[in-house]
C-alpha cells in the first residue's frame, strides 16, 4: 500500500503542504494490506465462533451444527472432573498476579535507577527468547531429575512466573521510565518522608503499570500450557486439563467445547473492555 | 525550611524505636542496591541454570532411574541413528515458512495500521482484537479446526453438498497443510505488534522529505521506512520464530501423527522417561534458534549498522 500511497502523498504535499497528512489513499495497496490483516484476524476468531456454535450441537467434532442441543452443557454441569483444575488455575493465577505486581514494581523501579540497565534487562527478558516447551523441559530436568524434588503447585507457580514476569516488568518499565526522578528529590527537599515520597508521588504514576502487570500476570498464567505441562507433578490446571482431553481424543471433547465457551463468554467481554480502555487511553496520552 | 528540619529531627526522638524500625522498612522500599543483583541471582537460578543443565544433561545417561554422571555421546548418536533429524529439518522448514508467511501478511497490515489508518476507533479495535488471542487457551482453540477441516467437517460438508467434490478432501486435516493453517492465526499478533510499533515511531516528516526530494514510492519504502522499521521487524521475527520452533499443540492436534515436530519429540521423549533425549532435543531447539538469530543479525548488519539504527530511533 505504502508505495502508491507515498506517491499520492507527495503529490498532495506539493499541492497543499499544510493539508492534513493522508498516507493511505491508494485503493489497491490499502485493500491488499487490510485484506491481509482481516484474513489473519478472521483466522484467529473463526475457531472461537465455531467453538461456541458447536458447543450447542450433539457431536461437536462432526462439523455440522445440527442437531442443536444443550446436552453438552448438561453433561458439563453433571461432571465434576473439570472443577478442581479450574479452581487450581484460578488460585494459581491470582498468586502469580500478586507476586508479579510486587516483583515487577520492585525490579522495575530499581532498573530505572541503574546507570546501565542494559545487561540486567536482557537477563530479565531472557525467558521471552526461549520457547515455552524448552523452558518447561529444562525446568523439569533441573528440578525433578537433577535436584530430585517433588513437583507440584510450587513448581507450576515458578514456571508460570518465568513466563509472566518479563511482560509485567516491561509494563512497569514503560511507565517507570517516564517518571522524572527529580520529582522525588524535590519532595525530599520539601520534607516528605520516604514512604510519602513513594506513595504520594511515585505510586500514582506507576499505578497503571502495576495494575496492568497484575492483569497480564493473571491472564498469562491462566492460559499457560507448555511450561506447566512438564512441571505439574500430579497437579492439573485448566489448560493442562483441556490439552489432555483434546490430545487423547476422548469422549470428553464435547465438555471442553462447552466449558471453553462459558469461559470465553466471561473473559472475552472483560478483556475486550479492558484493552479497549487501555489502548484508547494510551492513544490519548 | 527550618521548621521542616525541626520536624524531621523531632520525629525519631518522639516515637523512639518504633520509628527507626519503620524507617528501616521504608528505606528498604527505596530501590536498594541489593534489589537488582538479588533478583537477577534468583532469576538466573530459575532460567539460566536449567538451560545450562539440559545442555550438560544431554551428555549423560539414565540407567535404572538414576542419572549416571559420566559424559557420553550416546544420546546424540542415537538421535542421528533414529532418524529424529528428519523432525529437525521439518521443524526448521515449517517454522521458517510460517515466519515468512506471517511477515508477508503482517508488514503491509502494520504499515497500514500505523500510517494509513486514520480512525482512532478502528486502530484501538484492531489492537484489541489482536491482543485478546494472546490470552486464550491453545488446546481448545486449535481442536476446533478439526470440526472445520475434517473429512466430515464444515468445509468438506459444504463442498460435497455444493457438488464441487465427490469425495471428501482428505488433505485438509492431519496434514502439514492443516498444521500451517492452525499456526497462522496464533502467530500473527506477535509479528504485527513490534512492526506496528516501530513504524508508528517513524516521523511522518521523514516520509514527506523523502517524497519531496523526488524519491519514488518504492524508494521511500525500501530506503526510508524499511531501515527505520528494522528493529521492529527483527523483534517480530524473533517473537514469531521462538515459539514456532517448539510448537507442539498444533502439530499434535492437527497433524495427526504425520507431522512430528521437535516440540512433539520433546514431549513424547519426556513421557517415555527418556530424559537425556528430551534434553538433547531441547538443546537442539535452542541451538537452531541461536543459529537462526545469528543469521538474522548478520543479514540485518549487512544492510544497516544496528547501533546507528537505534540512534535514529531515539532521535
Amino acid at each position: 500500500m505504502s508505495a502508491t500511497a507515498m506517491e499520492t502523498y507527495s503529490r498532495r504535499a506539493v499541492a497543499a503542504p499544510s493539508a492534513r497528512r493522508r498516507l493511505s489513499t491508494s485503493p489497491r495497496w490499502t485493500t491488499l494490506a487490510k485484506g491481509a490483516g482481516v484474513f489473519a484476524i478472521v483466522m484467529i476468531y473463526i475457531p472461537l465462533v465455531w467453538l461456541a456454535v458447536m458447543s450447542f450441537t450433539a457431536n461437536p467434532l462432526a462439523g455440522i451444527p445440527y442437531p442443536l442441543t444443550f446436552q453438552n452443557y448438561a453433561t458439563l454441569f453433571a461432571d465434576a472432573r473439570w472443577r478442581p483444575p479450574l479452581y487450581t488455575s484460578l488460585l494459581m493465577s491470582a498468586g502469580v498476579a500478586v507476586v508479579c505486581m510486587a516483583l515487577s514494581t520492585l525490579v522495575g523501579r530499581a532498573l530505572t535507577r541503574m546507570a546501565r540497565p542494559g545487561a540486567s534487562l536482557l537477563l530479565v527478558l531472557m525467558p521471552l527468547f526461549v520457547p515455552g516447551l524448552t523452558m518447561g523441559a529444562a525446568l523439569f530436568i533441573f528440578l525433578r531429575t537433577m535436584l530430585n524434588l517433588t513437583l507440584g503447585m510450587w513448581s507450576i507457580f515458578l514456571a508460570q512466573l518465568v513466563w509472566a514476569l518479563p511482560f509485567c516488568i516491561l509494563l512497569v518499565l514503560v511507565v517507570a521510565s517516564r517518571f522524572d526522578l527529580r520529582l522525588l528529590d524535590a519532595a525530599e527537599d520539601l520534607g516528605a518522608s520516604p514512604w510519602r515520597r513513594f506513595w504520594d508521588i511515585e505510586m500514582p504514576i506507576l499505578r497503571p503499570g502495576i495494575l496492568g502487570a497484575g492483569i497480564f500476570g493473571f491472564l498469562l498464567s491462566f492460559n499457560e500450557l507448555p511450561r506447566s505441562l512438564f512441571v505439574r507433578g500430579i497437579e492439573t490446571t485448566m489448560p493442562i486439563y483441556n490439552w489432555a482431553m483434546a490430545a487423547s481424543q476422548q469422549s470428553q471433547v464435547p465438555i471442553i467445547f462447552s466449558l471453553t465457551t462459558i469461559l470465553l463468554a466471561v473473559t472475552l467481554p472483560v478483556m475486550g473492555a479492558f484493552f479497549w480502555v487501555l489502548f484508547v487511553k494510551l492513544d490519548k496520552n | 525550611m527550618t521548621a521542616i528540619l525541626d520536624h524531621q529531627d523531632a520525629g525519631p526522638q518522639d516515637t523512639g524505636t518504633r520509628r527507626s524500625l519503620m524507617k528501616r522498612v521504608l528505606d528498604g522500599l527505596s530501590p536498594s542496591r541489593l534489589m537488582v543483583p538479588g533478583f537477577l541471582l534468583f532469576w538466573s537460578l530459575l532460567v539460566i541454570v536449567p538451560l545450562v543443565v539440559i545442555v550438560l544433561f544431554s551428555f549423560l545417561q539414565v540407567r535404572q532411574f538414576r542419572v549416571v554422571y559420566e559424559p557420553t555421546l550416546a544420546t546424540w548418536i542415537s538421535l542421528i541413528d533414529s532418524g529424529r533429524w528428519m523432525a529437525v529439518v521439518r521443524t526448521l522448514r515449517v517454522a521458517l515458512t510460517m515466519t515468512v508467511i506471517e511477515f508477508l501478511l503482517a508488514f503491509p497490515f502494520a504499515l497500514w495500521l500505523a500510517k494509513g489508518c486514520r480512525s482512532k476507533t478502528v486502530k484501538a479495535a484492531v489492537i484489541t482484537l489482536l491482543t485478546i488471542p494472546f490470552f486464550l487457551d491453545a488446546a481448545s482453540r486449535i481442536i476446533v479446526w478439526r470440526s472445520i477441516l475434517g473429512t466430515t467437517g464444515a468445509i468438506n460438508t459444504a463442498l460435497m453438498s455444493l457438488g464441487l467434490v465427490d469425495q471428501p478432501v482428505e488433505w485438509l486435516l492431519y496434514s502439514e497443510f492443516a498444521v500451517h493453517f492452525g499456526l497462522l492465526g496464533t502467530y500473527f499478533p506477535p509479528m504485527v505488534f513490534p512492526i506496528f510499533m516501530s513504524i508508528a515511531l517513524i516521523d511522518d516528516e521523514f516520509i514527506q522529505a523523502s517524497g519531496d526530494l523526488g524519491a519514488s514510492p518504492a524508494q521511500t519504502l525500501f530506503n526510508v521506512i524499511l531501515p527505520l522499521a528494522l528493529p521492529g521487524i527483527v523483534a517480530g521475527i524473533v517473537f514469531t520464530l521462538v515459539p514456532l520452533m517448539a510448537a507442539f499443540v498444533e502439530p499434535q492436534l492437527l497433524g495427526g501423527g504425520f507431522v512430528d515436530l521437535l516440540g512433539n519429540s520433546v514431549n513424547s521423549a519426556l513421557q517415555q522417561l527418556k530424559y537425556p533425549t528430551a534434553a538433547a532435543l531441547s538443546t537442539l531447539v535452542v541451538l537452531l534458534l541461536g543459529l537462526c538469530l545469528v543469521a538474522l543479525i548478520r543479514v540485518v548488519h549487512r544492510r544497516i549498522d544496528l547501533a546507528a539504527m537505534f540512534v535514529a530511533m531515539r532521535r
